[in-house]
């Protein structure tokens, strides 16, 4: 096929290239934090509650009751780098995306029920001292797997955003008249299974050090037991995590990457990126490993959340680089001609900063009420 | 042409936006107007000391929170997903225009979720004043959401003079951003209080606490209409005569009008009678038949504010069909397509005469002349091409929106090639016709194929005349 992405006729960029991609990269590490925990966690949740020791079940509990601000703050950050995606990418995501247009669009009817679903169990946990309806039970089981279905569809929309030789293809075999079914699914893509399977790994993590975290500023209702069983678990859970990372990852990029791809990547500073996304784990691993026989300090678990928070950043980081040289031979983002918006650039920043501002108010309030009254956990 | 077209059987895919949209607004003006509802009447309850009206309203808040945070806030994400996948150009003119305004309206989403939890959940817990504060947050930025986005559709319907290139402000503040920002706002009061009749008659059976609900919000309904019927108003005022013209000339749309005007007026005098007058009246029955009355306004509304903009859906920027009208961004348009073919001048129509007719190229080009010479079965099948690309975003195929064979059964090729030469002649609200002579013998081809007989018995036409 001809370049399925005519590179001619790019209108100019409102926005300055290192923003769009400073954004968007930061707009992802953001939404992979809730993600991940209800990526993995849910499913943590699900299956500590069925058969966890009773701290699991108690961790369970509460991030089951978290759950259901994780998901809106989840869906609130994914946002940004959608909106920046389809202000550089626009020619290369909306034709993948409209290849797969059913399950593109299934992303959304899925999320409605799998958030209902959220709601139905966090709310029966308020609620029922006596313990859980099956059927709340059943719609806790039925996000996680909602959750996990839906990841496997964005990995599919994003592989194929990137995978353009495959585009004609799948255009071919699902249409009529030229036009697309909106039927395909990127699986015959070599990294898109590694791709899907790596964030589980990312997710388990990030779960881990959620439970650290939760554990040592918000459990206050929590004893000194549960605590020192938070601090265990959440070792045991990231070193899972992270040797499931390490295969996923091994496979994506040993497996899956086209030679060329392999070698701009072994290159230079982005060897050192590559490197340093896949050491990365290994500093919230020793924190963890470190603090695992005690109750977790409130300064350890800010180390292991600014950590695993820094192992997400390096992560969104090279996945946008990896997603910039995939495209470069169809399209070159960086090339593209720029006519900044500068006013509205500059309102939005302010905006930025004010609205950061009245959230820190409105959070603060609520750690000053919840501080009145011990005995009830934050969110 | 940059896009492959997504081919929806029956609905067409640009009707997914409208159903979407509609179900989204039913939810996002309740959005605005409860959050609203929830900061003034909290107020008033820690005023008045009314513990069973605090009471109701923490009730209220859950369902709220339950409606607006999940289904409101994800049908709004589907809204933004099914504008990508149907009207890709579009979106693709639209974020570029507006990236900062969606990135601005994102901040107001994040405070308002962040207020609308810490109201909710440390309800009792947080300083009476406090807690009202947090509820004015939730409500402005909700309503400042509102005005946003409200720029934006508006823009669709008429831009103004701005022209590619323009300042992102001008194409905010077009003319009927002040219209629709009213009409919206009056919705929300109206909307939100509808919820709360609603809400309120089934779930509460204090009398006193009904009376309340049912008086203290009356005000504000009767409020909303009437900015909605202002807003409305002007809102037809600002059309672009295209636009009113649609409304006038589309037989559905009148009816829809008409439509809005009477449920308006039934609204109006069901709360002028009921809530302002009465209040005593709100039975659970009287509640649902004002919801589902509001809802049909809505819900109609909507659906004419999409529908008024064929053949645009921004108009004067970018076509229905995925093209642009003239020289707007210098691509893609409506002259270059005439003269160099509308399958040559799309990537992916380009390509599938490639790949199945390699006989009609010359070189690498599209040969006009050698698409003619193809046999007829494959001249049937590249119309089919050019109907998919060309036309299906407004018109289903055999059965379903508007479709085609139904449009024209019974009319001989000639009569059919007559209207594809003159397209926006013969409907202004169609496109031009965007392709060479040749490929519009080729669609004629096909849809003299899919054309259905004219009905039987009825009195002969005489003998037709075919085209050559
Ligand atoms: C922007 C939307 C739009 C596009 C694109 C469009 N049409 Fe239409 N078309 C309409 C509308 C609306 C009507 C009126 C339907 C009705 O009366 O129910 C119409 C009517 C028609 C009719 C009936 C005309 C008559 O004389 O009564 C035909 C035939 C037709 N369209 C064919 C086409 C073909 C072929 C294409 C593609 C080349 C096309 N249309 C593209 C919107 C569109």
């Amino acid at each position: 096929m001809m370049p399925p992405i005519d590179p001619h006729g790019l209108s100019a960029m409102p926005a300055p290239y290192w923003f769009v991609q400073f954004f968007k990269a930061l707009g992802f590490t953001l939404h992979m934090v809730p993600m991940n925990l209800w990526y993995a966690g849910l499913l943590l949740a699900m299956v500590l509650h069925l058969c966890g020791s009773e701290h699991g079940r108690r961790f369970s509990g509460r991030l089951m009751t978290q759950m259901p601000v994780l998901v809106a703050l989840g869906i609130n950050f994914g946002i940004v780098p959608l909106l920046f995606v389809q202000v550089a990418y626009y020619k290369a995501f909306y034709s993948a995306t409209i290849l797969t247009a059913w399950f593109w669009l299934a992303i959304v009817g899925l999320l409605i029920p799998a958030y209902y679903g959220v709601y139905a169990y966090a709310l029966g946990l308020r609620n029922e001292q006596a313990g859980l309806a099956s059927w709340r039970k059943a719609a806790g089981w039925g996000a996680a797997m909602l959750f996990i279905l839906i990841g496997f569809l964005f990995a599919n929309g994003w592989s194929l955003m990137t995978n353009v030789g495959a585009w004609s293809r799948l255009w071919e075999n699902h249409s009529v008249g030229g036009a697309t079914l909106g039927t395909a699914l990127n699986v015959a893509d070599r990294t898109f299974w590694p791709r899907w399977l790596l964030m589980f790994g990312l997710a388990l993590m990030t779960t881990a050090a959620w439970l650290v975290v939760d554990a040592a500023w918000f459990a206050r209702k929590e004893n000194e037991t549960y605590r020192q069983w938070a601090s265990s678990f959440a070792w045991k859970l990231h070193t899972a995590g992270a040797i499931w990372f390490a295969a996923a990852g091994s496979w994506y990029v040993f497996g899956a990457w086209q030679a060329g791809l392999r070698a701009s990547m072994s290159t230079g500073w982005l060897h050192v990126l590559m490197i340093a996304t896949a050491l990365a784990p290994g500093l919230p691993w020793i924190l963890m490993a470190l603090g695992r026989k005690q109750a977790p300090r409130r300064a350890t678990a800010l180390g292991i959340a600014l950590a695993q928070l820094g192992v997400l950043a390096v992560n969104a980081t090279s996945r946008q680089v990896v997603q910039n040289l995939e495209l470069k031979a169809y399209l070159d983002v960086a090339a593209i001609r720029e006519e900044v918006q500068v006013s509205p650039l500059i309102l939005f920043l302010a905006v930025f900063v004010a609205g950061l501002g009245v959230i820190g108010w409105v959070i603060a309030q609520a750690v000053k009420a919840s501080a009145t009254e011990p005995g009830q956990s934050g969110v | 042409m940059h896009y492959p077209w997504w081919y929806v059987p029956y609905v067409t895919a640009p009707m997914l936006i409208a159903v979407i949209s509609v179900v989204h607004v039913l939810v996002s003006h309740y959005a605005v107007g409860g959050g609203l509802f929830l900061a003034v009447e909290t107020g008033k309850a820690y005023r008045s000391g009314d513990r069973e009206y605090l009471a109701y309203l923490k009730r209220h808040g859950r369902f709220f929170i339950l409606l607006t945070v999940v289904f409101g806030a994800i049908t709004g994400v589907g809204i933004w997903w099914t504008i990508g996948l149907a009207s890709p150009l579009a979106t693709e003119v639209l974020i570029r225009t507006f990236v900062f305004g969606w990135a601005i309206e994102w901040v107001f989403f994040f405070v308002e979720i962040t207020a609308a939890f810490v109201f909710y959940y440390y309800w009792g817990r947080l300083a009476e004043k406090t807690h009202v504060a947090i509820g004015w947050i939730y409500a402005m930025a909700a309503w400042i959401s509102l005005v946003l986005i409200t720029g934006i559709t508006a823009f669709m319907l008429n831009p103004g003079d701005w022209r590619p290139g323009d300042s992102f402000w001008k194409a905010f503040l077009n003319p009927q951003f002040i219209p629709q920002t009213i009409a919206r706002t009056g919705g929300a009061l109206l909307l939100s209080s509808l919820y709360v009749y609603l809400h309120a008659s089934l779930t509460i059976r204090d009398g006193r606490l009904r009376d309340l609900i049912e008086q203290r919000s009356a005000r504000p309904a009767l409020l909303g209409a009437a900015l909605v019927t202002a807003g409305g108003l002007s809102w037809y005022g600002f059309l672009p005569e295209l636009a009113q013209a649609v409304l006038v000339r589309a037989a559905a749309l009148n009816v829809f009008m008409g439509l809005i005007f009477a449920l308006t007026a039934a609204v109006f005098v069901l709360l002028y009678l009921g809530p302002y007058r009465n209040p005593g009246w709100l039975s659970p029955g009287f509640a649902l038949a004002l919801f589902l009355f509001g809802i049909a306004v809505f819900s109609i509304g909507e659906f004419v504010r999409e529908a008024v903009r064929k053949p645009y859906i921004i108009y004067n920027v970018v076509l229905g069909n995925q093209v642009l009208p003239g020289d707007v961004f210098g691509s893609e348009a409506v002259p270059g397509l005439q003269k160099t073919g509308y399958l040559e001048g799309g990537i992916w129509t380009r390509e599938y005469v490639k790949q199945h007719y390699p006989g009609a190229l010359d070189g690498d080009r599209i040969d006009e002349k050698r698409l003619l010479a193809l046999p007829h079965s494959d001249r049937i099948a590249l119309g089919e091409v050019l109907f998919q690309y060309h036309c299906n975003d407004c018109h289903a195929i055999h059965q379903g929106y508007s479709a085609v064979g139904p449009l024209i059964r019974g009319r001989s090729p000639a009569m059919i090639r007559a209207v594809i030469d003159d397209l926006h002649g013969a409907h202004f609200f169609m496109p031009p016709w965007a392709g060479t002579p040749e490929e519009a013998e080729l669609i004629t081809n096909y849809l003299a194929e899919i054309a259905p007989p004219r009905p039987e018995g009825m009195f002969p036409l005489p003998a037709v005349q075919e085209a050559p």
